[in-house]
């Protein structure tokens, strides 16, 4: 249990930013496209530097204003899913290139480890990068001061009515 | 170059399809526990299908399509349907006795009790329906 704030967290951006990771990603690798990962990765670092969601503005310019996508706001914690980003980010890069360098198996391999934590959050509801976040926490390292919503276990979505 | 293309998005669905894999797995994981846990809910089995669904008081896909799908579902079937309902917050325990993780969850028994369906999400008035067609 623990007594922090917590702030309002659209989970529909997230959910965006993550759908356009897994969809970009896997054109990119289904038509052999390193400069696509690299767009990627480049979306993921501007997102991280304004911490917010890379593709985030897809929501907020077209799909929320359209209704084609709903609200889904819950009290939570931004920062470990800032985190999640940036971890996303480096592995991006770290991805794009290896890929530019010719090393195609551990680009490619980067890039669909992102694609597959990508989907965990999307679709699992488990954001790994938050998990890892909070597991680093427990060491009071600096710039790691949140813990998990009351009753959530570290990395999974919020359930609402715990942490309010 | 387009068979290049085919390759890479065989390799693809591949991987895809092992992702399914191991999240039917997952499932497959869940149904077992609900299936040590289902008979606890129960003094004498109902001899109808049971819906057990995991939720919250607030969280907002619960509020608007879980719960009224599935008062119209109850509608629909009358006393052919007995729906549970768990506060996942209130009973955490509970909530991971059944390995539930998030909410909505929501697991379909058959009348003998046997777990037979898990969704995790939102599950539609349409979709539960079908499913509760085959039990």
């Amino acid at each position: 249990m623990t007594s922090q704030t917590l702030q309002k967290v659209d989970h529909s951006v997230l959910k965006t930013n993550q759908l356009f990771i897994i969809s970009l990603n896997i054109l990119a690798f289904i038509l052999n496209l390193p400069a696509l990962a690299a767009f990627v990765a480049l979306v993921m670092g501007i997102g991280s530097a304004l911490k917010t969601p890379g593709f985030g503005f897809v929501y907020k310019s077209i799909l929320k204003p359209r209704g084609w996508m709903k609200p889904d706001v819950l009290n939570d914690n931004p920062e470990p899913h800032r985190f999640s980003q940036i971890l996303g980010f480096v592995f991006m890069t770290a991805g794009s290139l290896a890929l530019f360098l010719g090393s195609t198996v551990l680009g490619w391999g980067l890039v669909w480890l992102v694609i597959g934590l990508a989907a965990l959050n999307a679709f699992g509801g488990f954001c790994v990068g938050c998990a890892v976040y909070y597991w680093l926490a427990r060491f009071n390292l600096p710039g790691f001061g949140k813990q998990p919503p009351a009753g959530t276990f570290p990395g999974m979505k919020p359930k609402a009515s715990t942490n309010i | 170059m387009n068979s290049d293309i085919f390759l890479r998005l065989g390799l693809a669905l591949c991987i895809i399809g092992l992702g399914l894999f191991v999240y039917w797995r997952i499932n497959q994981r869940l149904l077992l526990n609900a299936q040590n846990n289902a008979l606890s809910l129960f003094n004498t089995l109902p001899n109808k299908p049971v819906i057990v669904y995991f939720t919250t008081s607030d969280y907002a896909p619960c509020k608007t399509i879980q719960r009224p799908a599935l008062h119209q579902l109850s509608g629909l079937m009358g006393d052919k349907l007995h729906v549970i309902e768990i506060d996942a917050a209130q009973q955490p325990e509970l909530a991971k006795q059944w390995g539930v993780l998030s909410v909505p969850t929501t697991f379909l028994l058959d009348a003998r009790g046997e777990a037979r369906y898990v969704n995790n999400g939102v599950a539609r008035v349409e979709k539960l329906m079908e499913q509760l067609q085959t039990l």
